[in-house]
């Protein structure tokens, strides 16, 4: 017995240990049939306890000048096994899923099960939607609907934006890579519903336009995507006290009773007049109709909720209404700014991820 | 726009107004102030003191202890770490105990400094709130003022209050302070004179003249249509005094020196932005002529401007050039070669009108925007360049000495002259009775008259309630009577405007898609969804990965490339929602999306323009992850039949009509499911939508991590409404229920015995339901038992059991011959 510890040499015996090992790993794992199996194999090979590592710990029993040789064939073996075992998953994996998608079909003419479940919640955006749309239809308005991809002249030109004009870039805008002569973008505004409706209806009309807009902005108050409506009045004689007063019906009905309003001058280049609108901020009511200030209207008693003003007379014009006969109003809002203020959600972002446990709250 | 207060009150002497009454009513005149900064606001309780000893601190180096005079009282000691206390006899600023220093937030208390107590600070400027310069303390000129002196009378202009004006791009000449000035004094009802230098300002005049200094050529007259210079001789550039330095600091504009200062106090004040050449800088061409030419760019000339940028110019770019080449980008920026230097003596100034349009082309093309872009490119006052010009001068005169050279050129469609010639007024028809009818306020004509004239309007050939108004060239936004209107609206106030509700003429839907959509948003909420708002913005490589058609909709300027294409399907958004969800750890998803998919033209458009838009289809879908909802029950996962429920469910309920669901043979299913579970919806014999397991490629493409169930069905063929339900008589004799369970072979599609059995129980069957399926126990391997409940009832008469049984006989007969069904045992 004594004998064969003499003459044992040790870096010999890892050479033949190796040797097996590779003419044998691979028809090892060819032969598993499981993921699973594949994976024990390769654990028995390449694990803490696995017969690489068992013939690399016999390392130090060869002679030193061989150790960094056998050192260099154990690295490359075990690379070579990995590699194996790579290949053999991928294999494994595509025969599981060609059987999967091989295998018998559903019976789908079984007959359907509908879970029973808590109710379905809609999108804050939906709700504020619906509520102002309702509002508009009970004083008259009705819907007109326009499309999102839309030509240059229709949200832009003949709303009044001149070539060129620094106006434009009050609106950061998408635009598609049609070619020349076809020039399309994403509407920055539901304002072009206006171009559409009074080139293809006749006077008087009364008209919302809810829907999506898009502008290249992203931070904490502003969305690539988001939603806007519209709406506008045409008709004789309509005057700013006439769009004064379907904003005061509007903020009383959206806002509370009592809520007031007020327009500060502005400028857009579809209306004029034009203003903004402010209404009483409806955080820091008193009960007596008061208001003491707080950080969401900055101390100033009033929150800015939409733009408005008279329909200029150009764009009658270039809709072929004769602006001497016919006159009406304009005014847009933004959907997300109500929502964000009447739920208290601090971030717009959280508007779009549709995270169900931000969905459910509403 | 910042605007300075005391400017203003300088330009409307009579103005009393406070600040916050002058933003108010400029803000409710529509040139809205966002905020008001107190500038310099520590130098009310900080006194001009001189040094009248130094020494150093007892223990610590870097400190000193500065005996400082106070003009009355007595001497004071303070301990001052600045670098750059001055000899004894020089002027600082010192906060005595109790001053207030609110751009620090601070209040002077005694403090002791390594030891000893400083009952007082000697101050920076940044301390004083008068720029951002904090590395030593503000040293004064000598003879700035007497010790003792509030700094903020030493130096007036060093305390302002500031206005952050947001104006609208109609209104270029509010980006001076004079165009703000007009506006207050017609809002105060205070009258206006326009500011123009003193004759005594300017009366050193050298003996040359500007047109022998230089010549100028204006190439293309059309860019710009005014091109007026103006010369000094023999000044110094120095720094300039502090007024000016702060009231330009105030304003957001570093000093430089005085003759630069100069130019940019002229914008400030005009509005007009002007430029100042070194005119020794102003290089001769081959012939040695010194000359300005203004000319259209060559494509791929090149030019460094200020910032140190060479940019790369096309035809398009009007040039400022001198003998030997390009100087300035017209109005957008300067180069540096004829930059004014500490050594200048002699000065050329230009104010020139340049075509907005171009410039603002130019500006955008190479993604600049300065004070002077965008000054031209929203129009500045094509008839005040000689005011500017000698504004400019009796500043330069008084700042930096010298004399002004005679005469000025004035080169105007492309001829020079030595005066301008006066721009033609746009005159425009006003008729008072279009106040009342826009803003159905009553504002007497005289009140509207007087409120133009204010403005700068000229009012002519009047002719009762109407009459002819010529339009100041400060206000290129005036161009028909709608402007006078708003102008008459804004001064008069707004708060006039009543509100009355008009009588409405009531409207009707155009398109039905808003109906349309609220309709399926409420069909999904009732059966358990919750409604997502999915971007329309996708990936192209998204919309392959669920073999969606290729986007017709690029984006030529994309925020990212994950939203570079508009979506072909509604899927991409929801998918989303449920990665995100599970990202988060929420394994349970059930959400819906109404909206549209943009797919190529379709031709069906109503006009021939519109045929270039995309067809955009509004669609429904839904993706369903995670377990069922269900009560006290260990949960199981969603299964295709439930998501067959669910949309067979929103289906019937948005088109009140019978709907069916057609499983799909392998080689037709939709390639985005799974091919066994993949089936078609259809309503009257269309198919409307397809639903089933997402394929387990899409599954790992998009990375989603598990198992979803998705639905996905056109909306637009239901925009007329669902169909309306027709009332059936409800039964008045009692049913009978007979239950048989089948076994059939695997792969017998229940739904075909289903059909059998209904078929064969005749019509005396009302219903027929699948109620159990069950495999194993003693049912064969490879088989399984169909417990179907029939129920039997007629509408006149109560059934006898025989009756039944006999129809119901048929039933296992039927199955067996069909399907080789035995009954279970």
């Amino acid at each position: 017995m004594a004998a064969q510890t003499e003459h044992a040499d040790p870096a010999a015996d890892i050479d033949r240990a190796l040797t097996n090992l590779r003419e044998g790993f691979s028809a090892r794992f060819r032969a598993a049939a499981t993921e699973q199996a594949l994976r024990d194999e390769n654990a028995k090979i390449l694990g803490k306890k696995g017969e690489l590592t068992a013939i690399l710990k016999e390392l130090g029993k060869a002679p030193a000048d061989q150790r960094k040789k056998i050192g260099e064939r154990v690295n490359a073996l075990k690379q070579e096994v990995e590699a194996g075992f790579e290949a053999c998953l991928r294999d494994l994996r595509k025969k599981a899923r060609a059987a999967e998608l091989d295998a018998p079909p559903f019976d789908l003419t079984l007959p359907e099960r509908l879970p029973l479940a808590d109710g379905g919640h809609r999108h804050p955006i939906s709700l504020v939607r619906e509520d102002v749309v309702n509002v508009f239809r009970q004083l008259g308005f009705a819907v007109f609907d326009g499309p999102e991809v839309e030509h240059e002249e229709n949200n832009f030109g003949h709303l009044g934006y001149p070539p060129d004009h620094p106006a434009t870039d009050m609106q950061d805008t998408f635009w598609t890579t049609g070619e020349a002569g076809n020039k399309l973008l994403l509407r920055s505004h539901t304002s072009n519903v206006q171009i559409r409706a009074m080139k293809s209806v006749k006077p008087p009309m009364a008209f919302i336009a809810p829907g999506t807009v898009y502008r290249r902005d992203d931070d904490a108050t502003h969305s690539p995507m988001f939603h806007q409506i519209e709406a506008f009045l045409v008709d004789e004689n309509v005057t700013l006290a006439h769009l004064k007063g379907v904003l005061a019906e509007f903020a009383e009905r959206i806002y509370g009773p009592g809520t007031p309003v007020r327009l500060r001058p502005s400028y857009f280049p579809f209306v004029e007049p034009g203003a903004e609108v402010d209404i009483g901020c409806v955080f820091c009511k008193r009960a007596d109709g008061t208001r003491a200030g707080c950080s969401l209207c900055k101390h100033t008693g009033w929150i800015e909720i939409l733009g408005c003003g008279m329909i200029h007379p150009v764009v009658f014009e270039n809709c072929g209404i004769d602006p001497e006969r016919w006159s009406g109003f304009a005014l847009g809002m933004g959907l997300e700014r109500i929502a964000l203020l009447r739920y208290g959600i601090p971030n717009i972002k959280l508007l779009f991820e549709n995270d169900p446990r931000f969905l459910a709250q509403f | 726009m910042k605007a300075s207060y005391r400017w203003l009150r300088e330009l409307v002497p009579t103005l009393e107004a406070s600040p916050s009454d002058v933003a108010a009513r400029l803000t409710h005149a529509g040139l809205e102030v966002e905020g008001t900064i107190e500038y310099g606001a520590g130098t009310e309780s900080c006194l001009v003191v001189r040094v009248a000893g130094v020494r150093p601190h007892p223990t610590k180096s870097g400190l000193r202890l500065v005996t400082v005079d106070r003009g009355a009282g007595p001497s004071q000691e303070v301990v001052c770490g600045a670098p750059n206390v001055p000899e004894p006899g020089g002027l600082v600023v010192l906060a005595p105990l109790g001053a207030r220093l609110p751009a620090k937030d601070l209040t002077i208390a005694p403090r002791a400094i390594a030891g000893v107590t400083s009952e007082g600070m000697l101050c920076s400027e940044s301390e004083l709130g008068l720029s951002d310069e904090g590395g030593g303390i503000l040293v004064l000129p000598p003879g700035t003022a007497e010790p003792g002196t509030p700094l903020s009378e030493a130096v007036p202009n060093a305390r302002d209050t500031v206005f952050e004006i947001g104006l609208t791009p109609n209104r270029p000449d509010g980006l001076g302070h004079v165009g703000l000035a007009r506006q207050l004094a017609a809002l105060f009802e205070i009258p206006f004179e326009a500011p123009r230098a003193k004759p005594e300002a300017l009366a050193k005049v050298a003996d040359v003249a500007t047109k022998d200094l230089v010549t100028i050529a204006v190439d293309d007259a059309e860019r710009c249509p005014h091109y007026g210079a103006a010369a000094a001789v023999d000044v110094t550039i120095r720094p300039s005094p502090l007024g000016v330095k702060y009231r330009l600091q105030a304003l957001g504009v570093r000093a430089i020196s005085n003759v630069v200062d100069v130019t940019n106090l002229v914008m400030l004040e005009y509005g007009h932005p002007m430029h100042a050449f070194d005119l020794d800088r102003v290089r001769p061409d081959a012939g040695g002529e010194r000359r300005i030419v203004v000319r259209r760019a060559e494509d791929g000339e090149v030019l460094k401007t200020l910032d140190g940028v060479d940019r790369a110019l096309v035809a398009d770019d009007l040039l400022i050039c001198d003998g030997a080449g390009p100087v300035a980008l017209a109005g957008v920026m300067g180069g540096a070669s004829s930059e004014i230097q500490d050594d200048t003596r002699r000065v050329l100034f230009e104010c020139a009108y340049f075509e907005p349009r171009g410039v603002r082309r130019t500006a955008r093309r190479n993604a600049m925007h300065t004070e002077s872009s965008h000054r031209f490119e929203r129009g500045v006052d094509p008839g005040d360049v000689a005011a500017v010009l000698d504004r400019a001068l009796a500043l330069t005169l008084e700042l930096a000495g010298g004399a002004a050279a005679k005469g000025r050129v004035h080169v105007q469609a492309g001829a020079a002259r030595p005066e301008p010639e006066p721009i033609a007024r746009r005159a425009i028809r006003f008729r008072g009775s279009r106040v009342r009818e826009v803003t159905g306020v009553d504002v007497p004509f005289a009140v509207s008259v007087g409120i133009l004239e204010r403005l700068g309007c000229a009012i002519v050939k009047r002719d009762g309630d109407a009459c002819e108004v010529l339009v100041p060239t400060h206000r290129p936004d005036l161009a028909r009577e709608i402007d006078l209107v708003e102008e008459v609206i804004h001064v008069h106030g707004m708060d006039a405007v009543p509100a009355e509700l008009p009588a409405i003429r009531a409207s009707r839907d155009v398109g039905g898609r808003e109906e349309l959509a609220r309709r399926a948003k409420e069909a999904c909420a009732a059966v358990g969804l919750s409604e997502a708002i999915t971007f329309s913005f996708t990936s192209a490589r998204a919309l392959e990965a669920l073999a969606a058609p290729a986007p017709a909709v690029k984006l030529d300027n994309p925020m990212a490339e994950h939203q570079s294409v508009l979506r072909t399907t509604l899927l991409v958004g929801l998918l989303d929602a449920v990665k995100n969800a599970r990202r988060h750890g929420e394994r349970d998803v059930r959400e819906f999306t109404v909206g549209p998919v943009f797919l190529a033209p379709s031709g069906a458009a109503r006009s021939e323009r519109d045929a270039l838009l995309p067809d955009e289809r509004l669609r429904v879908a839904f993706a369903l992850a995670g377990d069922r909802p269900a009560w006290l029950e260990k949960p199981k996962p969603l299964e295709v039949w439930d998501a067959k429920g669910y949309a067979l469910e929103i289906a019937r309920r948005l088109t009140g009509k019978p709907v069916s669901v057609a499983p799909a043979a392998r080689e037709e299913a939709p390639r985005h499911l799974h091919p066994r579970g993949a089936a078609f919806v259809e309503v009257d014999g269309r198919r409307v939508g397809a639903f089933g397991p997402l394929h387990p490629d899409a599954v790992d493409a998009l990375e989603l991590d598990g198992e979803v169930l998705v639905f996905e069905m056109e909306l637009d063929p239901f925009v007329g409404g669902a169909a309306t339900p027709r009332f059936r008589a409800i039964p008045r004799f009692p049913a009978s229920a007979r239950d048989v369970a089948l076994v059939v072979k695997d792969g017998v599609p229940a739904g075909e015995v289903e059909a059998a059995v209904r078929a064969a129980a005749g019509p005396l069957a009302e219903a027929v339901r699948l109620f159990d399926r069950f495999v194993g126990g003693q049912v064969p391997a490879g088989h399984a038992s169909l417990a179907f409940r029939v129920v039997y009832r007629s509408a006149e008469r109560t059934l006898t059991d025989a009756e039944v049984d006999a129809a119901h006989a048929n039933v296992v007969a039927a199955a067996s011959s069909k399907f080789g069904a035995t009954l279970r045992s």
